[in-house]
């Protein structure tokens, strides 16, 4: 019952969330000066009676909630189109869905893999040499942003060795294995900064379970470190990480992936936000915004209601 | 957005000193004795003086301004005179000399002389936002954690908004939509080139993830003992605040959280830069160098490998220093 | 492309049937650099098989009556013919109007209001309906009703068409067609020489009466010409397949068609749309894109025999305010003129860029290379003469004047106005840069409210005729909003040389082009704009094709229909 409950007021608020994002992304693009998109689509040479025509047939003479509102409607409808081009902001999106999440995907389950890899070595050999590395890595990686690793890799690999062939991006529908080179690359980039965070905090985990109770007496009692590793440390130090992997996963796809694309012309969704951000193209701008907010809240709830599920305690607590 | 703070947060915990030394000298005592960490300090410290010292090496060093343009100069390359740009605009790749020590870029501008004068903005505006995240953070999370009840739930949703709200997005749909008109503060007037801009929008986007961890603490910390003996001798709430949680906070986690942002700031603002959303042309930034020399990288790749490198060794140095700052504050989480 | 804004009282020109012929001395023709012939192919390409192109920009609209860029014209042109349509040749010779549904160029009435045509018979779309007179007025209708951009071209001149579009009227009063005879009569509501050009757009090539009232981007309306639409992919491909039947209409001078199909993608990396072609497997180079600096030196020595550079009536200039400070003094204008770096320039556009100095480009008549009188435009000018130019700013008493650069985003025009900002730095001024997305550019620098004193500005021409370029520099040309008279130039002197050469019908061209040099003389010496180069479009094909056989129209671009296999 309180599950239920729970669950509700998440929804609620998510809602909540949702509408106003889309009402903030509204009103920046709104007050830009000279940014009437009338101008835009009548063409350099209209005249200002031109000009009027395009303002009445798009809504543009409406005062600001009434277009807000005819714009959530054609995005509820589906129908909604972008300034710049005749074309619906969801085909586009549609089309761009596989490169976004073939980039995101990957990259979170390489950054997921390499980071417990990783952690559970610096844990294993904390204080050592083997620690310094792997912690030094964490921090590079940490530090790099996304792009500018993409930007090294590229040199590296693509122009001044051509091991990885030329940016871009191939569906694994036509050649799986033209994909899967195209996305090394791209993959890494992205996954660098994760696997750094990662690291650390699984190793922190780690350390942290090795010391309690339950792992000291499975020691005592003979087990392998390898099983008693597997068998307690690991599964309990990776509740965290999963939340946190939940949430970092949605905030990349929602974020770090338009640099990501740009670097390597993956044309993914990412991109055509990007696009859009330049050419002042509300509606993709707003559709992208609202879903990837969606997202976030999603999984934020996802994780919430995971967590009340594994710990009564948290239920009652929460505000 | 990486959630950096819930790193922090699941390793700092309470520490009761038994000793008389405040934790605030106990941790400078510390810190002192992490090499690493002063040695990245130290770094960081140099980066900042090299930028401030940017005008220095422009009119001493290299004889020329970050804007000039040296489209049609010829220069001696390895004794061959060579034009700083070529007929099909491509630059000279670095010299290791005075003059274009790193090169030029297709504009024939000093990348070195460039590399320092946007280190002072991309510097400036990480300050600055960290600046804005902290007060903001702060403003919400006491407030919110301490007050509770209606208050909190208010400005938790608040927070949530923004936090929601794709990170990347928001800054760059924001960088994008004041660049071109400026704001307009009331009292001021913000040209859409000024870098209080980009400076204002990222300290904004980051408040929420420092807000929550302040609001978490508080929410511990009003329900400590000396919190209670203040409110039995009568203190008002504000009193409460400035003389109990504040301090408190100020020798646990501020310190941290000041520097991992200043960490992310530096690199957020680049990456702004680099979607042409953050610094104006023609300012430089190591994101907006990023951004211009990102079409050549094939034949000119000392274009984005120089903004680049210097912007992962600040941050690098940042992260160091405020982990050491970390570990000096509450030992317990090092294990080293 | 840009088309030009007309309505605002531009002084008639009178008419007669239009003949362009070659230029005079001014400086048209081929004068790209490479191997390519200057005129009609002679050798042919072979029939049948598949050309890929490349583009980096998806065209804007494939229906006819909305497209409004090169791209969406290069696709469009094969598949709609227009009454008139422009000779399928290079250089000069392709500025030249030839029938093409029409029987013959119009007859004209001696006031200039009246122009009557015969359409062909027998022409039919590629689904089998039969073109007819009345599918004239439906193209007009539609581009005006779907807000084509240039759709000012017709209201403004056509009778009764601007009562249409504002729904006063159901038809266009000012156009009558008679299907069973085939004969279309157009009224003008002021005579207009160029007006053979409008008929030549593709926004005026008759499409089936049916065509529904809405803009049909992806589904594009049913054509007549030597290839039809197959496959469509929104934003990222699209087909051309060959129109058989369009071979037995013989209609002279208009190209039937090489390959069986052609296939258009976009790559909007450029440097990978540059190697596909390269490496042949690609064939044609979208010529609205330019080739980066970064592959330009292995195409240059790889692909000689199949690159060429040619020359567009395109002009990249700065505009400078002549109302307001500092611009409003000749001198301040004079000395930009004077210390800028053409050359300079000309390798911010990767060489793009032809360095020249006068505000007519190449292959519009009135053009003239060589020095003008602040300078020779291929020369970089010398150190003396930039202080000399500084010294007559700060005689002027405006040293230290504030001034606003106004700049595009992307490269380069962004980078010609970090060069234009710091020259002004270095000439004494005080300068900043304002950089506007590009999307809502012109409309900013356009708006007058602003004042805008100097920045980035380019034309491209709408149709091979000078006043088409001179709408920029007179005074008809000024407008509140929206305006392209960026630098607000009101000069009497100009007015009065521009009225009768614009009076003079079109066929006069040639012996008008040194009344027009003069005067283009006479905008050079006054400085009001700071023309620094005439852009210049690849022509660069695969191996797999004929290079000479392939066309790359000074209006049409590339002529998708004229690319053959060896």
């Amino acid at each position: 019952m309180y599950l239920l409950i729970f669950t509700l007021k998440r929804l609620a608020s998510a809602v909540v969330v949702l509408f106003a994002v889309s009402v903030l992304t509204f009103l920046i693009f709104f007050a830009i000066p000279n940014g009437n998109p009338a101008l835009r689509l009548a063409g350099r040479t209209a005249t200002p009676a031109d000009i009027h025509n395009v303002e009445v047939a798009y809504g543009f003479d409406k005062p600001i909630y009434v277009q807000y509102e005819r714009t959530m409607k054609q995005i509820f409808t589906g129908r909604i189109q972008s300034y710049t081009q005749h074309l619906s902001v969801f085909s586009q999106i549609k089309r761009g869905l596989p490169a976004t999440l073939s980039v995101a995907i990957g990259a979170a389950i390489v950054w997921m893999l390499i980071g417990i890899v990783l952690g559970v070595i610096g844990a294993l050999r904390a204080g050592k040499a083997t620690d310094v590395a792997v912690s030094t890595v964490s921090f590079v990686g940490i530090s790099a942003p996304s792009f500018v690793v993409g930007f090294i890799l590229l040199d590296l690999f693509v122009y001044k060795t051509h091991i990885f062939p030329q940016v871009g991006y191939v569906p694994i529908t036509q050649n799986p294995v033209s994909w899967l080179t195209h996305m090394i690359l791209p993959w890494f980039s992205m996954a660098f900064l994760y696997i750094g965070i990662y690291a650390q905090v699984l190793r922190s985990s780690v350390l942290d379970a090795v010391t309690t109770d339950a792992v000291r007496t499975a020691r005592a009692k003979g087990l392998s470190p390898a099983k008693v590793m597997i068998k307690h440390v690991l599964r309990v130090s990776l509740i965290p990480i999963v939340s946190l992997w939940g949430l970092d996963f949605a905030g990349a796809l929602a974020g770090t992936t338009l640099v990501i694309e740009v670097v390597f012309n993956l044309q993914g969704v990412g991109q055509y936000t990007y696009n859009a951000i330049g050419a002042l193209d509300v509606p993709p701008i707003l559709v992208v915004t609202i879903l990837g907010a969606f997202f976030v809240v999603l999984m934020n709830a996802v994780v919430d209601i995971l967590y009340a599920v594994l710990d009564p305690r948290i239920r009652a607590g929460k505000g | 957005m990486v959630d950096q703070a819930a790193v922090v947060s699941s390793s700092i915990e309470e520490e009761t000193t038994g000793s008389g030394d405040s934790p605030l000298r106990l941790a400078l005592r510390r810190l002192r004795r992490n090499k690493i960490a002063l040695f990245f300090g130290v770094i960081f410290l140099l980066v900042v003086l090299v930028c401030l010292l940017a005008p220095v090496y422009a009119n001493d060093i290299a004889h020329t301004g970050p804007n000039a343009n040296h489209i049609s100069e010829i220069i001696k390359v390895n004794g061959k005179a060579t034009p700083v740009v070529n007929t099909i605009g491509l630059p000279i790749g670095p010299t290791y000399h005075s003059k274009f020590f790193f090169g030029a870029d297709q504009n024939g501008r000093d990348i070195a002389v460039r590399l320092l004068y946007g280190g002072r903005n991309s510097l400036a505006i990480g300050f600055m936002a960290t600046i804005v995240t902290m007060i903001g953070a702060l403003l919400f999370g006491v407030t919110a954690g301490f007050f509770r009840g209606w208050t909190d739930t208010i400005l938790s949703r608040l927070l949530d908004l923004i936090w929601a709200y794709p990170a990347l997005l928001l800054a760059a749909a924001l960088g994008v939509s004041l660049a071109v008109g400026g704001v307009n503060l009331g009292f001021a007037h913000l040209s859409g080139s000024s870098i209080l801009i980009p400076s204002m929008v990222i300290g904004v986007v980051y408040i929420p993830y420092v807000a929550r961890p302040i609001r978490g603490e508080v929410l511990t910390l009003r329900e400590r003992e000396f919190v209670d003996a203040a409110r039995i001798l009568g203190y008002s709430r504000v009193r409460i605040i400035f003389s109990e949680i504040l301090p408190n906070l100020s020798a646990s986690i501020l310190p941290v959280f000041f520097a991992l942002q200043l960490a992310q700031s530096i690199v957020l603002e680049a990456a702004l830069s680099f979607l042409g959303a953050g610094v104006q042309p023609p300012s430089a930034s190591w994101g907006t160098m990023l951004s211009d020399g990102s079409g050549l990288i094939s034949v000119s790749p000392h274009l984005v490998l120089v903004p680049g490198i210097m912007l992962i060794i600040a941050a690098l140095s940042v992260n160091v220093f405020g982990d050491g700052i970390r570990q000096a504050f509450d030992p317990r989480s090092s294990r080293h | 492309m840009r088309m030009r804004r007309t309505v605002l009282g531009i002084a008639g020109l009178t008419t007669a049937a239009l003949t362009l012929a070659a230029c005079s001395s001014s400086g048209g023709g081929n004068t790209g650099s490479g191997n390519g012939p200057s005129s009609q192919n002679t050798s042919a390409a072979k029939s049948g098989g598949t050309v890929k192109v490349v583009e980096g920009t998806y065209p804007d609209s494939l229906d006819p009556d909305f497209s409004y860029t090169t791209q969406g014209l290069e696709a469009d042109d094969t598949v709609y013919i227009p009454l008139l349509t422009y000779a399928a040749k290079e250089g000069t010779a392709g500025t030249q109007l030839i029938p093409g549904l029409a029987t013959a160029l119009p007859t004209v009435s001696s006031d200039g209001l009246t122009y009557t045509m015969t359409m062909r018979s027998g022409i039919k779309y590629s689904d089998g309906t039969p073109v007819q007179a009345a599918d004239f007025a439906h193209a007009i209708e539609r581009s005006i009703k779907i807000s084509w951009g240039g759709s000012s071209f017709f209201t403004g001149y056509i009778k009764g068409a601007a009562d249409y579009a504002a729904g006063k009227a159901q038809t266009i009063s000012g156009i009558q067609t008679d299907n069973s005879t085939g004969k279309i009569t157009i009224t003008l509501s002021q005579p207009y020489g160029a007006f053979d050009n409008i008929l030549a757009f593709e926004s005026a090539a008759p499409i089936p009466s049916s065509t529904p009232m809405k803009v049909l981007s992806n589904t594009p309306p049913i054509g007549d010409g030597p290839y039809k639409f197959g496959k469509v992919v929104p934003n990222g491909s699209y087909q051309l397949l060959r129109n058989a039947a369009f071979a037995s209409y013989n209609i002279p001078g208009i190209p039937t068609g090489y390959a069986d199909e052609v296939d258009v993608s976009v790559n909007s990396n450029t440097t990978a749309e540059a190697q596909a072609v390269l490496n042949s497997q690609a064939d044609v180079f979208d010529a609205g894109d330019t080739i980066p600096a970064q592959v330009l030196p292995q195409v240059m020595s790889q692909a000689k025999d199949r690159y060429q550079k040619t020359p567009l009536a395109s002009t990249y200039y700065f505009f400078m305010n002549s109302r307001v400070a500092p611009f409003n003094n000749k001198a301040a204008r004079t000395a930009v003129n004077m210390a800028m770096d053409r050359p300079a320039l000309a390798k911010l556009s990767s060489g793009a860029l032809t360095p020249g100095c006068n505000f007519l480009p190449p292959t519009i008549a009135g053009h003239a290379d060589g020095a003008c009188s602040f300078g020779d435009p291929t020369v970089s000018p010398s150190a003396a003469t930039v202080a000399k130019a500084k010294q007559m700013i700060k005689s002027a008493g405006l040293a230290g004047t504030p001034v606003t650069v106004w700049s595009e985003t992307r490269q380069p025009r962004q980078n010609f106005c970090l060069y234009l900002n710091d020259l002004l730095n270095t000439l004494g001024f005080k300068s900043t840069m304002k950089v506007v997305a590009d999307a809502t550019y012109f409309q900013t620098i356009g708006n007058e409210s602003l004042n805008p004193q100097i920045g980035f500005a380019d034309w491209s021409q709408d149709f091979p005729n000078p006043s088409d370029f001179y709408l920029l520099l007179s005074k008809a040309g000024i407008q509140r909003t929206n305006n392209e008279n960026f630098g607000d130039v009101d000069d009497p002197q100009i007015e009065s040389q521009l009225a009768p050469l614009e009076k003079d019908p079109a066929s006069q061209l040639s012996a008008d082009a040194s009344k027009w040099q003069a005067l283009d003389k006479y905008v050079a010496d006054q400085s009001y704009v700071a023309v620094y180069g005439y852009q210049t479009a690849p022509k660069f094909l695969s191996d797999r094709v004929n290079f000479s056989a392939a066309v790359f129209n000074p209006v049409d671009y590339i002529l998708f229909s004229t690319v053959g296999l060896k």
